[in-house]
């Protein structure tokens, strides 16, 4: 397992639009990727799991990635946050 | 019969009602078969909406933009989720048909959506809700609605208009749009304003009173419907549409020039919004800025107070579409006479004078912080935010709203949060101790700006509302004029850009005497943008100077008014008299009309 450290930077957070951006790209990967976000892991292929988290601008988050695909979902995971998911 | 919304898109629309009514959706008599069959039809329902929906959102997305097709594509994604799939196949394992396994996880989900703590998350349970509604429909093999096919003329009238229904719309078929639920910014009304039909929202029980083919005019612009009208009373508005017509076509050649009197000098030319939707049309209508956007619209009509999220949602997207124009924002102006039920505010035996606006936000810090927190927030990108304080009449009030902002500043700087460090700070002037301190508080504020109204009836002691003292109440009483003047002279000793926020901004009759003052900004309401600038455009400074010199010799209202008009060509005051309609329609509705 391998995991990482980051903060969601987008001005509304983890809202429909950025959750499908980064939930799609997890989807293709063969490995669970969890977000672990105030005390609550969340299944990050589950759009519903991620919006309902309520993941908001400035948040601290942890990615967990565990399968085959481990290494490459994260650094996608952790580029993707930085990037703002196409919504800067 | 007339029934009162919510104005949403302007514009008179004469025509006969189309009402849509949802299917029923009752799949009671839909019998289990099997696990494998009602999995099959599952399945085949939801590849069946995913195709509809995409082709939906790609027709959506090139007639109205991404961002509407968004709320589609969304709905795709959200169906397509893991867990809401298994759950529904748990459910038909579980002995449950197609419908009521769709129908169990899509409720369920709404249900959770609708109590997230992010009230953007809490709008999405009406996504789910379309969904659900949809995907139903398709299992149960019941036509979807189809609104391709209207005849000319027609008015339609929905409970809401959600996307999917609007995909075949033809615009030249549709008179007006009729709604019983949304709001300004509801899909419903950016549609409507998108395809420049007029449209009033928020009808209570409209598909109880109106029936297929029933006569309907939808007056847009003052929210209003007038059920079965008589046959003048439908002439008076077919008039009332071609002149609306005529005089956008007249003025439409102000559009795209810039805002400047006969002898060359520059105006600023802005306009009055309440939603953060009104900013696209103003930009249409040729405005170069928001001189005003009340925030009291995002506070009605809920239950709690908008959290930050939605506010800042709100002023970002005025701030986006006015991209590189100023926006002046006016924090919260709310009192005893236009009260938010949840605020709980006490009635006032005087509620004008009362805990109000500036005085009850500065009273209730976490309230007026989250709202300046927002408006830091919004003007991060785009820094064109100014943040406009309410009902000021002292300078202590100026300090204390910058002491405020300071800690907001500092509590977004620990966040890591983006901000606008050098945010605008300034001061409506509406009150007679505003007006006489204004050397004082020019010192102090970023701009000013006057909202003649309050300032007027301040000044008079005179409420323009009671009709027994409505004759005292007049913009050009010495006193009011007097003011304004002097506020403008206070502004421009300090070096501090003034405008003018109020009706008197748009009076053809008044035009002359501000430019005379040395006014830097006008705003106006969206609908008299144009007729403003042209106004201007007739005035060189020469004749203004003399105008104002001749006005301020007299000494009663009436003289000034009668001085003023005869010079403007209105000896009848046929203007004031409109302005003055707009006034009683305003104060109908309340918070959401003109200033």
């Amino acid at each position: 397992m391998v995991s990482a450290k980051t903060k969601v930077i987008n001005p509304q957070g983890l809202h429909m639009r950025p959750a499908q951006v980064f939930v799609s790209a997890m989807k293709d990967m063969d490995c669970d990727v969890r977000i672990l976000f105030n005390g609550k892991s969340i299944d990050a292929k589950s759009i519903m799991s991620v919006m309902l988290s309520c993941i908001k601008q400035g948040a601290e988050i942890e990615i967990q990635c565990s399968g085959p695909q481990e290494e490459e979902a994260l650094m996608k995971a952790v580029a993707l946050l930085e990037s703002g998911l196409g919504d800067m | 019969m007339i029934l009162q919304g919510i104005a949403a898109s302007d514009g008179i629309g004469l025509g006969r009602a189309v009402c849509v009514r949802e299917a029923s959706l009752d799949y009671s008599n839909v019998r289990y078969s099997d696990k494998e069959t009602e999995k099959a039809r599952l399945q085949e329902g939801i590849a069946e909406f995913s195709r509809r929906t995409s082709a939906m959102a790609a027709q959506i997305r090139e007639r109205l933009g991404e961002k509407e097709a968004e709320i589609l594509t969304g709905q795709i994604a959200m169906l397509a989720d893991p867990y809401m799939r298994s759950q529904m196949e748990e459910a038909v394992e579980g002995g449950s048909c197609a419908e009521a396994a769709a129908d169990s996880v899509c409720t369920m989900y709404a249900g959770m959506f609708a109590c997230a703590e992010d009230e953007l998350m809490r709008q999405r349970s009406a996504d789910i809700r379309d969904m659900r509604g949809r995907l139903l429909a398709i299992l149960l093999g019941e036509m979807e609605l189809d609104l391709s096919q209207l005849a000319p003329g027609s008015v339609l009238v929905a409970r809401d208009l959600t996307p999917s229904m609007t995909v075949g719309l033809k615009k030249e078929n549709i008179a007006a749009i009729l709604t019983e639920t949304g709001g300004r910014t509801s899909h419903a009304a950016i549609l409507a304003r998108a395809l420049e039909l007029p449209a009033v929202l928020s009808v209570p029980k409209a598909l109880e009173f109106i029936k297929d083919g029933d006569g309907l005019i939808v007056d847009g612009g003052m929210g209003e419907v007038i059920l079965n009208p008589d046959e003048r009373t439908r002439d008076e508005y077919l008039k009332g549409q071609e002149a609306l017509l005529t005089q956008r076509a007249l003025l439409a050649a102000y559009r795209d020039r810039p805002t400047v009197d006969a002898s060359g000098k520059r105006y600023r030319l802005y306009a009055n919004i309440g939603s953060a939707a009104e900013a696209e049309a103003a930009l249409r209508a040729g405005a170069e800025g928001i001189g005003l956007f009340r925030t009291e619209f995002l506070f009605m009509n809920r239950a709690s107070l908008p959290d930050e999220t939605v506010q800042y949602e709100a002023y970002r997207e005025v701030s986006h579409t006015m991209k590189g124009r100023e926006v002046i924002i006016r924090t919260l102006d709310v009192g005893g006479d236009k009260a938010i039920e949840y605020l709980n505010m006490e009635p006032e035996e005087n509620p004008f004078l009362g805990h109000r606006a500036i005085r009850y936000c500065l009273d209730c810090p976490e309230l007026y912080k989250v709202q300046l927190r927002a408006l830091l927030r919004a003007g991060a990108e785009e820094k064109n935010i100014r943040i406009m304080l309410p009902l000021v009449s002292c300078v202590e009030e100026v300090r204390s709203a910058r002491k405020l902002l300071e800690i907001c500043k500092a509590e977004l700087e620990a966040e890591r949060i983006p901000y606008d460090k050098d945010i605008a700070l300034g001061v409506m002037i509406e009150t007679p101790a505003a007006a006489l301190i204004a050397d004082l508080l020019a010192r102090e504020a970023g701009f000013f700006s006057i909202g003649t109204n309050d300032l007027t009836q301040y000044t008079i002691a005179a409420d323009r509302g009671n009709a027994m003292v409505e004759k005292l109440y007049s913009v050009f009483h010495p006193a009011v004029l007097r003011s304004i003047r002097n506020v403008i002279a206070a502004a421009k000793e300090a070096g501090i850009p003034v405008g003018v926020c109020g009706e008197a901004a748009a009076d053809p009759a008044l035009i002359p005497l501000l430019m005379a003052w040395g006014l830097d900004e006008f705003s106006v309401s969206t609908a008299s943008v144009l007729s403003s600038r042209a106004c201007i455009g007739r005035w060189h400074e020469s004749e203004t100077a003399k105008l104002a010199q001749e006005a301020l010799g007299l000494s009663t209202a009436a003289s000034v008014e009668r001085c003023l008009r005869t010079a403007v060509g209105q000896p009848e005051g046929g203007e004031f008299r409109r302005s003055h309609r707009r006034q009683e329609i305003s104060r109908i509705e309340g918070i959401q009309g003109e200033i």
